[in-house]
């Protein structure tokens, strides 16, 4: 090639270069995928079927798209709305019993599965039979099965559900969670049918429901194809959705900045990528409902913690040491830090959000140096120091908050360390589930609930699941108070009532606290500007979307 | 000893070789600790543990649970895989043919580019072409895969939208069966145009990212095994005969230098077999290194052991036949002594 031929080459190159460079400016303005929603999830669901997903898991964002329950959360209040059931049972309309034992609901006619058999009380009944009998222990049954005692069909068209006692929380945990989710009688008795104790292949796998998506794929480690049910009860959705699995974060990020992408799961600390580009919109909207805490345990065995750790078994029996370590953290740093500033301050469990809160109580929004040392002081633990481990999963924000909480306890006295053993999942799924536990603290956080007496009973209540394994009748001031209140709010229907019973417990475990609680994450999502009727709903299963609400 | 015999000593003594490599496997997965905590949530109480445990035998002695395992594997069972939620035999096929049918890719990708690039550098030797190649060779070679994965994904994937993420469409994928696994070759069965199209179109970028660097090893020897054939007399030869140089060089030179370049690329297959691992993470293929990566992140004992005693038995059964073809292409080898 002659010096001019190359010439006229490298100028043809550059302008060529130059054009595709200069292209997706334009094409920004385009819609990508006309018809078709393209989510980015972050994990792969372990399970597709309700009676075997778990609280949390990513299994619940596709069961929440495919199948109806009875009761649903509508995309902009905490309000209950009708799906299958045709009205909110109420006392007054007759749907529960005066005595808070029975609830009917009157069901809606003309549905039908995806298989095409039609949906009676029947189906209701052995949906939430087979959940219970199941009774899977990586599963949710205890939602339905601790408060439900009986089912029964009244006729095609109503069914009825009777409690073993009053439940307050009863239509806002039970029905609405995803267990509670209704399958095609037909579709399993056809495919392995209900064995207690045991998973049921073809159900973790396939989806047959009366949702407003019918299931179509899933491809392991690549992507969950749903599509359009046609003939849904409802408002039919608009775009088929392809959920792309797990990958790169950067990668997902990359997708939606190049509209490859609709919606992407992501966390705070990729907002500082996404904000400001063209054609995506970030969206932060109200908190999700499972706090960030670091568990002390009050039931430490002799022996077991590591060998540098430092503190006898006993260290948080006393409430000052747990207070000044609520005291010590630095909730500010740990905000703007690795949360980019999407999130709350709450330090107790009935999470912002939900009923029962109350925004008068005590929080620790801020780091107290001056009172976490006295009562470190009047502890005696001051002078002498100690050492103690906390474990974690690694590399993700809760082994971010041990590490906030070692940089606040050692910056408050050089004598204090906080060793902070960050561990694979796995490895820290199996240590956590040791009882007693084996260590002085650890950090994740909360499993999501709608109704304050799950948190409650789950992570406060001196019987309940955390306070049996964390031992926290060793170290509640007033033990009986605190277990008596939550039953008190567990079966008070009258809703002012039950309102001011957590109220007062709020301001009890303010002084009295069993969790440091980091924060209260911000609900954080990003999605291309096209998308139209975009809405979260934190009561909904993460990432708190439902895609029947969006068009494009 | 009789080719026949030693074959027949070969394949009885195959199994008890399988035997020792899967208590190998076995025991070194076990001693990472129990493979329980990729079944588990975070939430569980000891009793589900127990549970649980008890559903996959990991509630038996350790010698009991290797029994059931093996039983398993002998019943085409080889456990059920957390990270894929399914059983691993199931989607074990699927994720190999499609790393295969990288690699493949890959290594196509390599052995062109490569011989190209060592043809013009050592038909060029010492000028400008030499060590500009030198230079492109060298820098496959050592840029690191993650970067330069991510790189063309920003310019080709994000920026100027041409090329795709992924294996496939996932319309076009699910329009035909896929009866070897292999993207390509599927659709070629079915008869579809537009599917071969995706395939290729899908295999572009991850397998260039992947080939680019076995492109300099294959690039390398090529230039230096044809540096030392011109130098040959039949070279001189062809040239006083009078032959045209392009004629010398790719009828003569290049023939001759490309035997030892071919023993190479065989060799580089390995490496594309691992490199697949973060070329499948940037690229979304899902493949084997992807999930074998989440596996070992996750504890994924059952589809690690998978894993192993596959490569272990592949391993084995390929020296076996490279015994054999070695024993019969050279008569001097004695066989079974």
């Amino acid at each position: 090639m002659t010096t001019t031929g190359w010439r006229n080459g490298l100028q043809a190159g550059i302008a060529a270069l130059a054009l595709a460079l200069a292209a997706p400016l334009a094409a920004t303005a385009q819609v990508n995928n006309p018809g078709l929603l393209v989510h980015a999830a972050d994990d792969e669901p372990t399970t597709l079927d309700p009676a075997q997903v778990e609280p949390g898991e990513g299994g619940e964002t596709v069961i929440l798209q495919v199948y109806d329950r009875l009761l649903d959360i509508g995309p902009t209040s905490p309000e209950l709305i009708p799906s299958l059931a045709v009205a909110v049972p109420s006392v007054e309309n007759g749907g529960i019993s005066s005595d808070g034992m029975t609830y009917t609901f009157k069901l809606r006619e003309g549905v039908t599965f995806h298989d095409g058999t039609a949906f009676t009380a029947d189906d209701v009944k052995y949906s939430w039979d087979r959940a219970m009998t199941m009774d899977l222990p990586e599963g949710n049954a205890g939602a339905l099965s601790d408060v439900v005692a009986s089912t029964e069909v009244v006729d095609d068209m109503t069914f009825r559900a009777t409690l073993s006692e009053p439940s307050a929380s009863f239509l806002n945990s039970a029905v609405v969670s995803m267990v509670a989710s209704i399958v095609s009688q037909d579709a399993v008795e056809a495919n392995g049918g209900v064995e207690a104790g045991t998973p049921n292949p073809f159900m973790a796998g396939n989806m047959v429901g009366t949702g407003p998506y019918k299931f179509v794929a899933w491809n392991r480690n690549e992507n969950i194809q749903l599509e359009v049910n046609d003939d849904y009860w409802g408002e039919n959705a608009k775009l088929d959705v392809r959920i792309e699995i797990g990958g790169d974060p950067d990668v997902r990020v990359l997708g939606l900045r190049a509209g490859e992408f609709d919606t992407i799961e992501t966390d705070p600390s990729f907002i500082a990528d996404l904000e400001g580009v063209d054609g995506v919109t970030v969206y932060s909207g109200g908190l999700l409902l499972e706090p960030l805490h670091i568990g002390f345990n009050l039931n430490i065995p002799e022996g077991a913690l590591p060998s540098e750790d430092t503190i006898p078994v006993d260290f948080f029996h006393d409430p000052r040491i747990r207070q000044a370590f609520n005291h010590a953290f630095d909730y500010e740093a740990f905000l703007n830090g690795p949360l980019a500033g999407f999130g709350a301050f709450n330090t107790h469990y009935t999470p912002i959000g939900i009923f029962g809160h109350d925004p008068n109580a005590p929080v620790y929004a801020r780091k107290n140096y001056a009172e976490a040392e006295r009562l470190f002081r009047e502890a005696g633990v001051w002078d002498e120091g100690f050492s103690v481990s906390v474990i974690t999963e690694e590399g993700n924000l809760f082994a971010l908050m041990c590490l906030v909480l070692k940089d606040s306890i050692e910056r408050l006295n050089p004598k204090f360390r906080i060793n902070v053993l960050a561990v694979a999942e796995s490895v820290f799924d199996d240590a956590h589930a040791q009882n007693p536990l084996e260590y002085a603290m650890w950090a994740k956080n909360a499993d999501p609930a709608a109704d304050p007496n799950f948190y409650m009973q789950a992570y406060q209540h001196p019987d309940g699941e955390w306070g049996e394994v964390h031992g926290f009748a060793n170290g509640y001031r007033d033990s009986e108070k605190v277990a008596s209140l939550i039953d008190q709010a567990a079966v008070e229907l009258d809703p002012a009532k039950r309102a001011a019973l957590y109220s007062e417990l709020q301001t009890m475990l303010y002084e009295d606290p069993m969790w440091l609680i980091g924060a209260q994450e911000g609900v954080v999502s990003a999605h291309r500007d096209w998308l139209k009727g975009f809405a979260m709903q934190p009561l909904w299963p993460r990432p708190s979307l439902k895609f029947a609400f969006f068009d494009k | 000893m009789q080719l026949r015999d030693y074959i027949l000593r070969r394949l009885m003594v195959l199994p008890v070789l399988i035997i020792g490599v899967s208590i190998v496997v076995f025991t070194l997965t076990r001693i990472g600790g129990s493979p329980v905590g990729i079944y588990l949530s975070h939430e569980m109480t000891p009793d589900e543990v127990a549970e649980i445990e008890a559903r996959f035998n990991l509630d038996k002695p350790v010698w009991v649970q290797y029994l059931y395992w093996v039983r398993g594997i002998a019943m085409g069972d080889f456990g059920w895989s957390g990270v894929a939620a399914a059983p691993v035999a199931d989607v074990f096929p699927l994720k190999l043919a499609a790393t295969m049918e990288l690699a493949i890719a890959s290594g196509l990708v390599a052995l062109f580019l490569g011989i190209a690039l060592g043809t013009y550098a050592g038909a060029r030797r010492n000028r400008l072409p030499d060590h500009v190649t030198r230079i492109v060779a060298v820098s496959g070679a050592s840029l690191p895969q993650f970067w330069f994965g991510i790189l063309l994904l920003i310019i080709f994937w994000a920026h100027i939208g041409i090329a795709p993420i992924g294996r496939s469409d996932a319309a076009i994928f699910a329009s035909i069966a896929h009866p070897t696994g292999l993207y390509t070759i599927d659709a070629i069965l079915a008869g579809s145009p537009t599917a071969l199209w995706d395939a290729i179109w899908h295999l572009v970028l991850p397998s260039v990212t992947l080939g680019y660097g076995a492109t300099a090893i294959v690039a390398r020897m090529m230039r230096s095994a044809l540096v030392e054939e011109l130098q040959q007399d039949y070279v001189d030869a062809a040239r006083a005969k009078g032959l045209a140089e392009r004629i010398v060089l790719k009828r003569h030179a290049r023939r001759n230098a490309l035997v030892p370049t071919v023993t190479v690329i065989g060799l580089t297959f390995g490496f594309l077999l691992q490199g697949t691992i973060t070329v499948e993470i940037i690229y979304r293929w899902p493949g084997l290194g992807r999930w074998m990566a989440d596996s070992v992140l996750r504890g994924d004992q059952a589809t690690l052991m998978t894993y192993v005693l596959f490569t272990s038995v592949l391993f084995l059964v390929v020296n076996l036949i490279v015994d054999l073809v070695y024993a019969n292409l050279d008569r001097r080898v004695t066989l079974g002594k």
